[in-house]
């Protein structure tokens, strides 16, 4: 009897440490830093009501549909699936450098208008937010010219720097012509392949933040997940 | 024909004035007049909006701070600063200013709506922004410069 039991242990835990490796070499790429790390499996102490309970053939059939529900509630609730990831991430894309404070970041170049320098003043709409630096006529187009740090370092730490003091030199301009992300420079333009980005697919918080560079260390960002919605349309 | 687009396109025209560096406008057909500063009388327990009262010709006029309204940081009035007496639906109030400036004109179609990224209520009360000589105009609604609350607020003081 204890003999039986030992063996429905271990081919337990066989079937586990299995499925537990399918699932890590198929979402290796997506968790791999990204998301907060698993509860382990306690592989030694099953209590024995569990045990018991397998070999029933009731139990043994719900157990994959169990697995399957709970692999299909992670990818809709923390993984999301490759294909909402902009479009231009699926194959090679030009980028375009720039500073906020010490960080660089890139861009696509494809979501950009064109870049300004920041030598004129905005206006400002009373009770805006402050990351809101307020609306700019260029050329054809009448911009909200949002600051950078705020937007990506957060309000606390965003709001720290005196922009009379430290202003920003430019301003990049979305490809929508409608707004502006004010930043400290514009540094270069470089191409990008896919492989070269550790893309982050669980991107409930800052959803902007789409990837890295893996030898640079730079963020790269989707502009159109960091720019307001406007409430009303001009 | 041209008083057809007239008629779509109507002439309006704007006070404007300066609060900071920004430059807003202000229906004329609601200004009654325009004050230089004079002393303005503090009423206990009104609102942080409120700066107080002024006796125009016999009447008691109430002043709010345009710059607490607007969200901008208080300034020492100067001989530029002028209260504008305003009529918003049946309310007479005075808005402080730090400088009037002129009256434009300006068409309907000039005028686009201002975006606005904030809450639901934040400004509100701005009507929309135009361009002229190179800067922005900014145009306020006054009669949503305050809630329904806030003018009942008013009548009480």
């Amino acid at each position: 009897m204890k003999s039986k039991q030992k063996t429905a242990t271990k081919q337990i835990v066989q079937h586990e440490q299995a499925l537990d490796l399918y699932f890590k070499n198929m979402l290796g790429d997506l968790l791999s830093g990204q998301v907060a790390p698993e509860p382990k499996v306690e592989v030694k102490t099953h209590p024995k009501s569990q045990i018991k309970r397998v070999p029933e053939p009731v139990i043994a059939k719900e157990e994959p549909k169990t697995q399957t529900r709970q692999a299909a509630t992670k990818t809709e609730g923390k993984i999301m699936p490759l294909s909402v990831m902009p479009e231009w991430s699926q194959q090679e894309f030009q980028t375009l450098f720039f500073k906020v404070d010490k960080m660089i970041l890139a861009v696509p170049l494809t979501e950009l208008l064109r870049t300004i320098t920041f030598d004129r003043s905005v206006t400002r709409i009373p009770e805006q937010p402050s990351w809101f630096m307020g609306l700019m006529d260029e050329l054809d187009s009448r911009i909200g010219v949002l600051d950078s740090g705020q937007l990506i370092f957060g309000k606390s730490r965003g709001m720290q720097r005196n922009l009379q003091e430290k202003p920003y030199q430019s301003i990049l301009i979305t490809a929508d012509g409608r707004w502006g992300m004010a930043c400290d420079g514009v540094l270069s333009i470089g191409k990008l392949t896919p492989e070269k980005v550790r893309w982050r697919t669980c991107r409930q918080r800052r959803p902007w933040l789409v990837g890295t560079v893996i030898d640079e260390l730079v963020t790269v960002i989707d502009i159109r997940k960091l720019v307001p919605y406007r409430k009303n349309e001009v | 024909m041209s008083e057809d687009t007239n008629q779509n396109d109507p002439l309006m025209q704007w006070v404007t004035f300066y609060l900071g560096d920004e430059k807003y406008g202000i229906n004329v057909m609601q200004v009654q007049e325009v004050l230089r500063y004079s002393e303005i009388a503090p009423v206990p327990g009104a609102p942080n909006y409120v700066l107080g009262i002024i006796n125009l010709r016999g009447n008691v006029v109430t002043v709010i701070d345009t710059r607490n309204r607007f969200g901008l940081p208080s300034k020492e009035t100067d001989d530029a600063s002028r209260v504008v007496i305003i009529e918003t639906e049946n309310h007479i109030i005075g808005i402080l200013v730090d400088s009037v400036a002129e009256v434009v004109e300006l068409k309907a179609s000039e005028i686009e709506t201002a975006p606005n990224v904030g809450n639901e209520d934040s400004s509100k009360y701005i009507q929309g922004v135009t361009s002229r000589e190179n800067e922005l105009l900014i145009l306020v609604d006054l009669n949503k410069l305050l809630s329904e609350d806030e003018k009942a607020e008013l009548d009480m003081l």
